[in-house]
């Protein structure tokens, strides 16, 4: 290859990289991103849920797993990063706070197998995992309580139906950190940590709820649920929902 | 046959035609990359910290290149870059299908489609064989431009 095509290729990708970097800086919030962004899971690959030829019982809170055997020991290592890094992105200190690193909890894989829990146990701060899975009958009980709702899915899919009362939290737009740190600041207290949280996106496999609770996982919040079916199963339900960009 | 698949009129169809898929795919890409973002993270092979700043710069590249391309400008140039960028989609879907996990390619459309595992997969063959043409097509214009190279200095 000549020289000149090699200076010329290599000219092509830095010009397509500065465009890049202009545009990104010019854009709108919603179409934003920030240049380095923090995704759990990211060369993991997720196993694949088949589905059960025999309905199973109907499970009403689902809890991902906790183990001390020695691979959940490697999970632990494999976790705890991510939850530091939302910390370092949302500039906490987490010498401010007793670190979730004290806790061993198998890593928060999307879709590792769940087991269920005592529905008597019902919304209990659970600091040791990052989320807890929860169905329809659950998350509208939460609902009825007035707990705070966040919708992971993109804000302009959220404007088009969400869930009354749910705040857009799109772990995918670029001020995702901002808010983040705007809700630690509202709810700094360590009991106000302990609240209810529901997080949730469409559904399927959809990990964008799983990865905003292990973001707020990451800074303290102990006691987040995720609805695995999603804003579809909501709406299957005939569940209350708006429209627009207020919740 | 050489003569007819190294011929200008030929190369200079394929060159436009090529530009054009590149600058098309691109479009959407550079409409919404947070989307875009998300589909380069399904595909598991980008760490994390990388995974904005290569949503973000890819679309761009590839529309400079498709440009060019239509453009008849850096010819050789923006074959590399085509040709590079199509090399790392058919290496990463490969990757992907490979290991069974089923994914919007994100090639012409960044949206959530809602496919079945079963559809996702059959798309991306389809997707390695579309890009492997497209590599022949590459292939073509390198050949058409050698022999121009070559019709110059004799």
């Amino acid at each position: 290859m000549k020289r000149n095509t090699l200076f010329q290729t290599a000219a092509l990708i830095v010009a397509g990289i500065i465009v890049a970097l202009v545009a990104n800086a010019f854009a709108s919030r919603d179409r934003k991103l920030a240049l380095v962004g923090t995704y759990p899971n990211a060369l993991k690959v997720p196993s694949r849920e088949v589905a059960p030829t025999v309905p199973p019982p109907i499970q009403p809170v689902t809890v991902i797993p906790t183990t001390t055997t020695a691979p959940a020991a490697t999970a632990t290592t494999a976790t705890q990063p991510t939850a530091t890094a939302a910390i370092t992105t949302v500039g906490l200190n987490p010498a401010a706070k007793t670190p979730a690193a004290t806790t061993t909890t198998s890593a928060p894989t999307p879709h590792s197998p769940p087991t269920t829990a005592p529905s008597e146990d019902h919304f209990l701060p659970h600091p040791d995992k990052p989320y807890v899975e929860i169905a329809f009958a659950d998350v509208k009980t939460l609902h009825g309580r007035n707990v705070l709702f966040l919708d992971a899915r993109r804000t302009s899919v959220y404007e088009q139906g969400h869930i009354a009362g749910a705040k857009p939290y799109s772990v995918w737009e670029s001020d995702i950190d901002d808010k983040v740190r705007k809700l630690f600041d509202e709810r700094s207290d360590p009991r106000d940590q302990s609240l209810p949280i529901v997080i949730y996106c469409s559904g399927g496999d959809c990990e964008d709820s799983h990865m905003l609770a292990q973001k707020l996982w990451g800074i303290q919040f102990n006691n987040l649920y995720v609805y695995k079916d999603g804003f579809p199963d909501w709406q299957q339900h005939g569940a209350p929902a708006h429209t627009g960009a207020n919740p | 046959m050489k003569r007819l698949l190294t011929h200008p009129w030929l190369a200079i169809r394929v060159q436009i035609a090529l530009g054009a898929i590149f600058v098309i795919a691109a479009l959407p890409k550079i409409a919404d990359p947070p989307s875009f973002a998300h589909m380069i993270y399904n595909y598991r092979l980008v760490p994390s910290s990388l995974i904005n700043i290569s949503s973000l710069a890819m679309p761009w590249v590839e529309l400079l290149a498709g440009l060019a391309l239509i453009l008849g400008v850096w010819k050789a140039a923006a074959r590399n870059v085509v040709a590079i960028m199509l090399a790392v989609f058919i290496i990463a879907i490969s990757i992907n299908l490979f290991r069974d996990n089923a994914i919007d390619c994100g090639c012409f459309n960044v949206a959530d489609r809602g496919k079945t595992h079963e559809q996702r997969i059959f798309d991306m063959k389809v997707d390695v064989f579309r890009d492997l043409g497209m590599l022949l097509m590459v292939g073509q214009l390198w050949w058409a431009g050698k022999r121009e190279e070559d019709a110059t200095q004799d």
